[in-house]
């Protein structure tokens, strides 16, 4: 089977060479053979790395360590689950894993438009092959074939690292490689438009719900991170401003803008170009992205080990791609005019458009925060890196404008805005951000950023609440429908417009939760058995804390675990008892000889308490049950509205569903023409 | 044309912002990054740079760690990867990543007292065996 | 053994598979789509879509009466440039299927040239008005009619 499976990533690279010419000599010649075989060879390629990645599985699954990758990430007593999710564990697998992923979208997209959108087919074809042949190229040639052998044959394997056998850690990196390849097809459907001529919205429409799966998938996937982080890694932090989360988070940014600008695009006619630069360099970024992953270009602690060979065939890949789209974009320049102008300062558009700004601002600034140590070496030959206060520092500002922008975005008048029309929507919002404000002030909030964040946040509700509260009355008045049912009607005739709205509130609810982290506090204890200790909140309520002591048991072989030690603490809340929570050490017999924390969690919609054991005073005797030997240090953070995050997140995922469900009746979508008089306007929205 | 070109002022303004804004940020939040050898060149030749926050790559000295009781004081000794002979001293004064060992490649963020110890306020731990083994260790390690 | 048999047996699905259409002349069509939307049907598109926004806003209260008339007439004026250049494209071409499209454009422009009389205070509006833009009286139920 793994030998097959092998075999089958072998030719699959013949195949998708094969695709790739027939796609474009098919584009070329229109001739209809020539395409049917590059889609076919879609296909062939999907089922192929279908084989290969059963191959690894079963590598996995039948234990064989002569295969290096097996060997480094599975042992003997590793669960059955993290056998099979060893597949994208690693380097070689995830990178097998991405090919099998951009093989899946790829069929799914050629089988959806085998009867329509046929003038973009073959180059899309021929995209998507290219793209499918360099993955394969670099696995095959780049010492990171999950394949190769050892030249012995260990008797058992290295085992996955304790870190790692989480269940976020296993979503985790699947989601995030959904998004990155989700957006191939995008990029794909705008490069064969770009060859074929066919310069109007067609390859946006074609690629709306393509756009938004992959960032669903991206955002989703970047919140699993968080939530590992913030679980597994034991010192209550969700961000690392790490080089692998920054270049998650840089496509993001960039699809994000690219997801508000091809409004303008099919409402007004313009940003042609810019659109096509945006899905060029989100699908750039997606594609460097898994290159920082998956290669030690930078420190970091995700990055893998120094490849050069890998760095150089990808950096070779990029600049190819980018090339051949700036020429492509050049060259189709005249038919790229924009139809229409931006006529006002005030207008609906120019709130796109300085949200793209901000979020390519945003991207660039990582992304500058990112390589600043490369580019520094290499101009000055002294490192110097830039850590986490920088990209707080100029992602603050950034994100609040972007917030402001949520706000005035969906209420400001297209074209252009009239001091009343300005007035009138903004007069109710404005104040209650303000209210909010000083409310906030009066009950003792001082942190000028937080305070500013949430009386945004306040402004931002107020006028989305204000629109579903009017959309809903309007359409009560004119249908004649009670207002529960009107509700239900205004969100399923236009899904794109508010399903964008929810995922806003799901926005605010994070940047609520991300400006409580000012709130955070932060106590450390040395404590023996009985001690009491105590933690304010910033809600003002006081948590007595007392170490019940420490439970030490010797593993019984359950997930290689040597031993753990369980710190016992008893909480209560202003003298209520809250039960208990237990944080411990972890020590594993494998590889790392460091033991693991374990934290303890007690999560309510204000804050969270988040108990470390951060050391024992005496491992050797604690280990051996010495009496006198159960004093450690325990870590007390109080994270304020930290579940918002996770809460929004879920928002974000409701409105993107929402906006995402296929429109059962097509003559009432937006796709079909406008003016019939029940269905709202699709565009004034945005889809966020 | 008048608007279009308020609006350019309004875009160009946003971009100079931007650009301001990660201008300025580096500049503040920047981060030397040296070698215990480089560091200590420096601050011979430049005693401001005891001031400077600076980035330390170093290897804990086996057999270093001590553990001032009741401080939360980690106390431990670090030398060049490369030049063994030049080491200093390191206090830490917060909770240590569970990949701390007295045998273990550091990254270390503080500034060097004129005392000649190290008062780090990061510690990260620098091990490339951290997720995935090298297959060196596994031909070492064959059980 | 049978490991070679499985590849020989992949091999020969995969050429079989990718080649058949070369060899046998089997083609995949390459043509647009009849119903597709042509250039200056998407232009009107657009010009419709725009009217329909300022309509929405206007009902939504989020723009007053004298924006929403003088963006109104604008917009008008384009949406009625742009069918008219839609019909200068379609002449001669074949007629598309949608009859009812056809029909609720026509119904459209008829509106957009005459004007819409408002039934309650005789004021002449676009047509595609939900509300009267003098009186405030409701239209929708005739325009849809």
């Amino acid at each position: 089977m793994t030998l097959l499976g092998e075999f089958a990533l072998w030719i699959s690279l013949p195949v998708a060479l094969w695709g790739m010419v027939m796609g474009y000599a098919g584009g070329r010649t229109l001739r209809g053979d020539l395409v049917l075989s590059a889609e076919r060879s879609i296909y062939a390629v999907f089922g192929l790395h279908i084989l290969a990645s059963a191959g690894v599985m079963a590598a996995f699954l039948g234990n064989r360590y002569e295969y290096w990758y097996v060997a480094s990430y599975s042992n003997a007593s590793l669960e059955v689950f993290y056998k099979v999710t060893g597949l994208w564990a690693g380097q070689r697998g995830s990178l097998l894993f991405w090919a099998l992923l951009l093989g899946f979208f790829s069929t799914i997209c050629v089988f959806t438009n085998r009867d329509k959108n046929r003038e973009f087919m073959p180059y899309v074809a021929g995209v998507l092959q290219t793209i499918l042949a360099f993955f394969i190229i670099v696995l095959l040639f780049a010492d990171v074939n999950p394949f190769e052998r050892l030249d012995f044959m260990p008797a058992d394997g290295q085992g996955l690292n304790p870190q790692l056998q989480n269940y976020w850690m296993t979503i985790h990196p699947p989601t995030l490689y959904l998004g990155f390849t989700a957006f191939t097809i995008p990029f794909a459907f705008a490069v064969a438009s770009l060859l074929n001529g066919r310069l109007d919205a067609r390859w946006i429409q074609l690629t709306r719900r393509w756009i938004l799966t992959s960032w669903l998938f991206l955002s989703v996937g970047i919140v699993f991170g968080m939530r590992w982080a913030y679980e597994e890694l034991g010192w209550g932090g969700y961000w690392f401003w790490d080089p692998v989360e920054n270049a998650s988070l840089l496509p993001w940014l960039t699809a994000t803008a690219f997801l508000h600008s091809i409004q303008i695009q099919e409402n007004r006619g313009m940003l042609k170009v810019w659109n096509m630069s945006l899905v060029l360099m989100t699908f750039i970024l997606t594609i460097f992205a898994t290159f920082l992953t998956r290669s030690g270009l930078i420190e970091s602690v995700h990055s893998f080990a120094q490849e050069l060979k890998i760095a150089f065939i990808f950096l070779t890949f990029m600049g190819a791609v980018v090339a051949a789209c700036v020429v492509l974009i050049i060259y189709r320049l005249p038919q790229l005019r924009s139809e229409n102008q931006i006529e006002s300062f005030f207008s609906r558009e120019s709130a796109f458009l300085f949200n793209n700004l901000m979020l390519l601002g945003a991207a660039f600034a990582v992304l500058w925060g990112t390589l600043f140590p490369l580019i520094s070496e290499g101009v000055t030959g002294q490192q110097i890196s830039v850590g986490p206060p920088f990209f707080q520092r100029v992602n603050f500002p950034i994100g609040l404008v972007l917030l402001a922008l949520v706000g005035i975005g969906p209420v400001i008048a297209w074209r252009r805005a009239t001091r009343r029309n300005l007035q009138k929507n903004f007069t109710i919002p404005v104040v209650v951000g303000l209210v909010t404000g000083a409310a906030l002030w009066i009950s003792g909030a001082r942190h000028e950023l937080a305070l500013v964040t949430w009386s945004l946040c306040a402004f931002v509700l107020m006028i989305i609440a204000t629109e579903f509260w009017k959309g809903t009355r309007a359409r009560a008045r004119i249908e004649g429908e009670g207002y529960a049912l009107a509700f239900f009607h205004l969100i399923s005739r236009n899904r794109r417009r508010w399903g964008g709205y929810i995922v806003h509130v799901g926005f605010v609810m994070i940047c609520l939760a991300f400006a409580g982290s000012a709130y955070n506090t932060d106590a450390r204890f040395n404590v023996q058995p009985g001690d009491v200790v105590e933690a304010v909140s910033p809600f003002g309520h006081t948590y007595t804390l007392t170490y019940e002591g420490l439970s030490v048991a010797l593993g019984r072989g359950e997930r290689n675990l040597l031993w753990q030690a369980i710190a016992t603490v008893s909480v209560a809340q202003d003298g209520v008892p809250k039960g208990v929570l237990t944080t411990e050490k972890r020590q594993y017999n494998q590889r790392d000889s460091q033991p693991m924390t374990e934290v303890g969690v007690r999560s309510i919609l204000r804050e969270d308490l988040y108990l470390i054991l951060s050391a024992l005073n005496d491992q050797t005797g604690a280990v051996n049950a010495e009496s006198g030997s159960q004093g450690i240090d325990l870590q007390v953070l109080i994270k304020p509205l930290i579940s918002w995050i996770w809460l929004g997140t879920l928002m974000l995922v409701l409105g993107s569903v929402i906006a995402l469900w296929p429109n059962v009746d097509r003559r009432r979508s937006e796709d079909t023409l406008p003016m019939e008089p029940e269905s709202e306007p699709a565009t004034a929205g945005a889809a966020d | 044309m008048k608007k279009n070109g308020r609006f350019m002022v309004g875009l160009v303004g946003m971009a100079t912002v931007v650009t301001y804004l990660i201008w300025t940020g580096v500049s503040e939040t920047m981060v030397y990054y040296l070698t215990p050898v480089e560091l200590i060149e420096r601050v011979e030749t430049d005693p401001s740079f005891h001031e400077i926050g600076v980035k330390v790559g170093a290897m804990v000295i086996p057999g270093s760690y001590s553990r001032v009781e009741g401080e939360l004081l980690h106390v431990f000794t670090v030398r060049d990867l490369v030049d063994e002979t030049v080491t200093f001293t390191v206090e830490f004064r917060d909770a240590l990543p569970d990949t701390f060992t007295d045998d273990v490649e550091v990254v270390l963020e503080g500034r060097l007292r004129p005392d000649g110890v190290f008062e780090a306020t990061t510690l990260l731990t620098k091990c490339g065996s951290r997720y995935e083994a090298a297959p060196e260790d596994l031909a070492g390690n064959p059980g | 053994m049978t490991l070679y048999l499985g590849v020989a047996l992949v091999t020969a699905a995969v050429v079989l598979f990718i080649l058949q259409p070369v060899v046998k002349g089997v083609h995949a069509s390459l043509e647009r789509e009849d119903d597709e939307l042509t250039e200056t049907e998407a232009r009107k598109r657009v010009a419709l879509l725009a009217l329909r926004d300022v309509e929405y806003d206007f009902l939504a209260g989020k723009l007053d009466e004298d924006d929403y008339r003088s963006l109104k007439s604008e917009l008008t004026a384009e949406a009625l440039a742009a069918l008219e250049a839609d019909d200068q494209a379609r002449v001669g071409a074949f007629t598309t299927a949608d009859d009812d499209l056809e029909g609720e454009i026509a119904v459209i422009r008829q509106g957009l040239q005459d004007g819409y009389v408002c039934p309650s205070c005789s004021f002449s509006n676009e047509d595609g008005s939900r509300f009267c833009s003098a009186c405030g009286h409701a239209l929708a139920d005739a325009v849809a009619s």
